[in-house]
């Protein structure tokens, strides 16, 4: 089996993950991993996966990234996904699955607002 | 038209190969960007399904023509242990928990036909077409 190399990057305090390949199972479930493990090495505020170069989402990968959404809010990290093709996002509503609980944004440029948005007024909130 | 193309299903590898080969012949018969995806996504489902309760199986993509309208048929195949009680697969959110429960019903609302044949013990057929508009 092929491990996955998705390259997850970091700026300032954020995690940047762009999916550019169909992922077998098996990779999702790889990618899962890694994204949480370099939310905890890393400290990081907030993640984006970016599915712009997603042109299929099915309910198994739609599943994992609620549950990646999901684990990173545990861990005190906030995911954003950006860039869903209108096909995709059309798919994954006809399919049933809205993602619900999942921060979304256009695009990469306006995810990072939003991450930025989200976590000065997580630290506001703190102080 | 094109000549049907059959792929075995037996690792998760085969599921991308599913819905790559049905997503390249949707494309190829002149189907949007949007109906490539619902069809590339309903595979995806089903494909899954075969390897995750089957084992093995296959699914057949093939250029259909009824009258004058074309669509792409996909044929899903398996010997597994069939499918107990069909409406309650069919059912929104009714999962093993493998998935999000959506794959079938899910499946089938991404598609425009959609026939289940199921005998206990001896496996499922599951043949869809999405029809050109």
């Amino acid at each position: 089996m092929d491990i996955i190399n998705i390259p997850i990057l970091k700026i300032e305090d954020f995690l940047i993950a762009s999916i550019q390949v169909a992922l077998y199972d098996m990779q999702a479930i790889q990618f899962k991993d890694a994204v949480l493990q370099k939310i905890y090495d890393s400290k990081a505020k907030g993640v984006i996966i970016d599915l712009t170069a997603t042109d299929v989402l099915d309910s198994f990968v739609g599943r994992l990234i609620s549950d990646i959404a999901a684990m990173a809010r545990l861990m005190g990290t906030t995911v954003v996904i950006t860039g869903l093709q209108p096909a995709v996002a059309i798919t994954l509503v006809e399919l049933g699955l809205e993602l619900p609980g999942v921060t979304t944004a256009l695009n990469l440029e306006k995810g990072i607002a939003k991450l930025r948005q989200i976590t000065e007024k997580n630290a506001d909130g703190n102080a | 038209m094109a000549m049907p193309k059959v792929i075995n299903i037996q690792s998760d590898l085969d599921i991308v190969a599913a819905r790559m080969a049905a997503r390249d012949m949707a494309k190829a018969m002149g189907f949007g960007a949007i109906d490539q995806a619902r069809i590339a996504t309903a595979i995806s489902e089903l494909a899954r399904n075969i390897y995750l309760y089957a084992g093995e199986g296959t699914v057949t993509v093939s250029e259909v023509q009824q009258g004058i309208r074309k669509g792409l048929e996909v044929i899903c195949d398996d010997q597994g242990p069939g499918i107990e009680d069909i409406s309650l697969v069919m059912t929104d959110g009714y999962t093993t928990s493998k998935g999000m429960g959506m794959g079938m019903p899910g499946a089938r609302r991404l598609m425009d036909d959609f026939e289940i044949i199921s005998i206990v013990g001896e496996g499922t057929k599951i043949t869809c077409r999405k029809w050109k508009r």
